[in-house]
């Protein structure tokens, strides 16, 4: 359903994505991993609208996407969350789904949202302060509820279960396996933790210096030498 | 018809020195602060009216009138510098709120001491014709253009030599970075504001020396400072020169063709020209603004 | 509750007690009545700032623009007045289409973009002399128009229709503000990329917001210029139409429903009877003071510091809840 046709992403004299070719099915869970500066989180800027890139193509669900404005992609049916978790200001919890619903899935349907919250345990706080009274591990919720909201066929997911305590991980990891199981959509989620990626993702892909080095199952991906070396070799900015 | 041409364009050429002045110490603070100093045009006002003072007042020539102008427009851009910095919240907007008070204050307490009435010089020897071939201009517009260009020319330098210059420079750039690298901001921002106090006292005492003040006038400077750093895409001291010339000389061809009453207007016509077709200014890079 | 016992008081002042209070006073009458133009401008420049996130030093323009648009359909092609004051909303908002290429500036540009917009509009207005009668002016523009048999052209037929603008206009502004587009648009002011990645065509809102605050400014100017039945350039597009409204909306708290309404009375009265005879020339200088002080001290203006004050008499310690302050 998602498909890229050696993308490039440029910012100046940086190349921050170099030429990256995949494509997602619909209903697959795709790990995207990679160090620091790989240009992961770019990768999504391209895929959602934030960036241009300089060179390749794009389609989802057979559509050019790499015309269309953000907003746009959004109600196409491409979710995605901030690594750095952007709740919309001033709204409460409840108010940040209902916003997201209305404009990037076209109705209001508050039963739907009460669902999105309680499955993602927010719902106790569904009428706080969205920007200033919520912890990190219900910030990350919260950027996977507005997502939600927008009625997703494709969600991106970026380091949501980064910086996150144990036990809190470990509950939100079940929460995103159900998710998937329920919603039926697509998921591409960037994370660190091999070990999480080889349980939530029967396919992984590694970014390195911007360039796709791998693209496989969990094993195969994780015994390639290039990937081990690129993993040893530490991060890079 | 063509030496009327020629003419303007060289009258506009000198009208654009004091207008780069202007142009740069709005431009400069905006770099390092991201703030538009909207009280900017009113520091040249009352370094206008220091002159003025000191030719009527005083009866000395109103260029003794530098040294005098210099402390009130530094002073001024000090006062405003201080405030600003007080602003906690949303400081782009409310610094923008803030200088527009500022300015209110100014081109009032102008009005209150001085009276609406226009003021030019009458000292012996500016309205002095030099002929240069065919162009004409007076002894002043000539020198305070001249004076425009070394006061240029010297921010250039400081700018690319001088260890503040570069400070300037690299807190415009990347804050944090120049952070890391040991500037401290806050005062590479007062510098800022200093130098921008600068270049204006000395377009004050220009803008008396050759032309008419009043107290409206601190406003439309200010405006057409900012219009000249949009037709400049902020950033670059080449850009604000040609900007300042190109609105100096399109306004005197203006008055030359057309008339005096529409002088601003082809100005603000560019202006809208340029932030339609060329979002980044004429001679930005593509980046996105602010 | 409170707010379902104060608005019924609220119209029966204005609309009861007010004008057989004020009937015989002719001066008080116009000076409310000019707090209340600036009031209606006040409240669309607030509208524009708290829901489009846009600071504007420009409103002059579209004032000027209603006014001169409404004069002159009613002098030129005999249109009924207050038809014509809709037309002058109108042709604000049209003329605010000029300044959309302004929008994607971000926020200091966009304020200066739309001062040199007030600029080029009051030259625009002093060249073209055949339709606007340029410096010198239009006279004899007709005024309000008897209705019913009654005049709404005496001082308090002006007041009930000003007062009922500006009231229509704060019901509009209230719902827009309470609705999905109201939400969206607050959201904007701290993170626009968030609300463009759920779906939110945030350039589109803010595009609608500038036309309605246009379109209301408008409607306001040409109110005004039935109202004085004169216009000239310099008055029409005068930068006081930007400056008043500017300092009661910050004075009174512009991201209040009743802080520029509020803020334009206290301010207008004041400047009025006291300033005004104290510094006859320049007692602008005031409205500059306010700016500084407000800004530095109180940024969000009167009114959420007097709500600030009265909860913490009702309520002493603690729970302050941060949402219940936009209610006011
Ligand atoms: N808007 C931008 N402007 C300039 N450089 C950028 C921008 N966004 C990202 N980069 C650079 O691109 C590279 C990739 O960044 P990013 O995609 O955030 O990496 P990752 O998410 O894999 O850690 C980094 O070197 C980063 O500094
Ligand atoms: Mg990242």
């Amino acid at each position: 359903m998602l498909r890229l046709d050696a993308i490039t992403v440029q910012f100046g004299g940086l190349t921050a994505v170099k030429g990256v070719s995949l494509s997602i099915g619909a209903q697959e869970v795709v790990g995207l991993v990679g160090p620091n500066g790989a240009g992961k989180t770019t990768l999504f800027n391209a895929i959602s609208g934030l960036v241009r890139p300089t060179a390749g193509r794009a389609s989802f669900e057979e559509a050019d996407i790499l015309k269309a404005p953000m907003y746009k992609r959004a109600r196409m049916g491409i979710g995605r969350t901030f690594q750095i978790p952007q709740p919309m200001h001033e709204l409460t919890v409840r108010q940040n789904l209902l916003v997201a619903q209305r404009f990037g899935a076209g109705r209001v349907d508050e039963a739907k949202v009460d669902e999105i919250l309680s499955f993602l345990h927010l719902s106790d706080k569904a009428d706080r302060d969205a920007a200033t009274e919520l912890s990190l591990s219900e910030l990350k919720a919260l950027e996977v509820g507005k997502a939600l909201a927008t009625d997703p066929r494709l969600l991106l997911l970026d380091e949501v279960l980064a910086g996150l305590e144990t036990a809190s991980k470990r509950s939100f990891m079940k929460t995103l396996t159900e998710l998937h199981a329920r919603y039926r959509i697509s998921i591409l989620i960037i994370e660190h933790d091999i070990e999480t990626i080889s349980n939530l993702c029967p396919r992984v892909c590694v970014l390195n210096y911007g360039q796709l080095i791998a693209d496989g199952t969990p094993q195969e991906v994780f015994s390639d030498p290039e990937v081990i070396r690129s993993y040893t070799g530490g991060g890079h900015d | 018809m063509t030496a009327l041409i020629l003419q303007s364009l060289y009258s506009g050429l000198l009208s654009g020195g004091s207008y780069a002045l202007i142009a740069l110490g709005l431009a400069l603070v905006f770099g390092t602060m991201k703030i538009i100093n909207l009280a900017h045009g009113e520091m040249v006002l009352l370094s206008a009216y220091m002159a003025y003072v000191m030719e009527n007042r005083l009866a000395v020539n109103p260029l003794l009138a530098t040294p005098l102008a210099l402390v009130v427009a530094c002073l001024i851009a000090v006062v405003v510098y201080f405030l600003v910095s007080r602003i906690s919240r949303n400081r782009e907007l409310n610094s923008l709120i803030l200088t527009f008070g500022i300015g209110i204050i100014l081109t009032n307490a102008a009005l209150i001491i001085w009276s609406a009435d226009i003021h030019s010089t009458s000292a012996p020897g500016f309205q002095e014709p030099v002929v240069l071939g065919p162009l004409y201009s007076m002894r002043s517009e000539l020198g305070f253009f001249v004076a425009s260009m070394v006061l240029v020319a010297a921010l250039w330098w400081w700018l690319s030599r001088s260890w503040y210059g570069r400070a300037v420079r690299a807190v415009s750039s990347n804050r944090d970075a120049a952070k890391l690298m040991g500037i401290n901001p806050h005062r590479t921002e007062v510098v800022s504001f200093v130098v921008a106090g600068i270049l204006a006292s000395v377009a004050g005492v220009a803008i008396y020396s050759t032309g008419v003040i009043q107290p409206a006038l601190g406003a439309s400077l200010t405006t057409k400072a900012f219009i000249i750093t949009v037709l400049a895409g902020i950033g670059s001291i080449p850009g604000v020169l040609v900007g300042a010339v190109l609105i100096g000389v399109v306004e005197a061809l203006t008055v030359t063709l057309y008339s005096s009453a529409i002088q601003e207007l082809t100005g603000m016509a560019l202006f809208l020209l340029v932030l339609f077709v060329l979002p980044n200014g004429l001679f930005g890079a593509a980046r996105r603004r602010g | 509750m409170r707010v379902r016992v104060l608005i019924p008081l609220l119209v029966i002042v204005l609309y009861g007690v007010v004008p057989f209070a004020l009937a015989g006073n002719n001066y008080v009458m116009s000076i409310l009545v000019a707090a209340l133009i600036i009031a209606g401008v006040a409240l669309a420049w607030a509208l524009l700032g708290n829901l489009g996130g846009m600071v504007s030093f420009g409103h002059a323009a579209f004032f000027g623009v209603g006014s001169y648009i409404s004069a002159i359909v009613t002098m030129k092609l005999g249109v009924p007045v207050f038809a014509a004051m809709l037309l002058g909303g109108a042709g604000a908002a049209v003329a605010a289409v000029a300044v959309l290429p302004a929008l994607r500036l971000s926020g200091p540009y966009f304020a200066l973009a739309v001062l040199a917009y007030a600029h080029i509009f009051k030259i625009l207005a002093t060249e073209f002399t055949t339709i606007t009668g340029g410096a010198g002016g239009i006279l004899g523009i007709p005024t309000l128009p008897r209705v019913l048999g009654y005049d709404f052209g005496s001082k308090v037929g002006g007041y009930l229709v000003i007062v009922t603008i500006v009231l229509l206009f704060a019901l509009v502004y209230a719902r827009i503000r309470n609705s999905y587009y109201g939400y969206a648009l607050r959201a904007m002011h701290d993170s626009e990329d968030a609300t463009r990645v759920v779906g939110v065509h945030s350039t589109l809102l803010k595009a609608l917001m500038l036309f309605l605050s246009a379109f209301m400014t408008g409607v306001v100017g040409a109110f005004n210029a039935h109202c004085i039945n004169f216009l000239e350039p310099d008055y029409a597009f005068s930068s006081g139409w930007t400056m008043l409204p500017v300092v009661a909306a910050i004075f009174g708290g512009y991201r209040t429903l009743t802080g520029p309404l509020v803020g334009a009375v206290v301010v207008y009265t004041v400047d009025q009877l006291v300033f005004k005879s104290l510094i006859p020339s320049g007692h602008q200088i005031i409205f500059g003071v306010l700016l500084g002080v407000m800004i530095l001290f109180a940024p969000d203006g009167l009114i959420p510091l007097l709500a600030k004050k009265l909860q913490w008499v009702r309520q002493p310690r603690g729970c302050r809840d941060p949402r219940t302050e936009s209610v006011c």
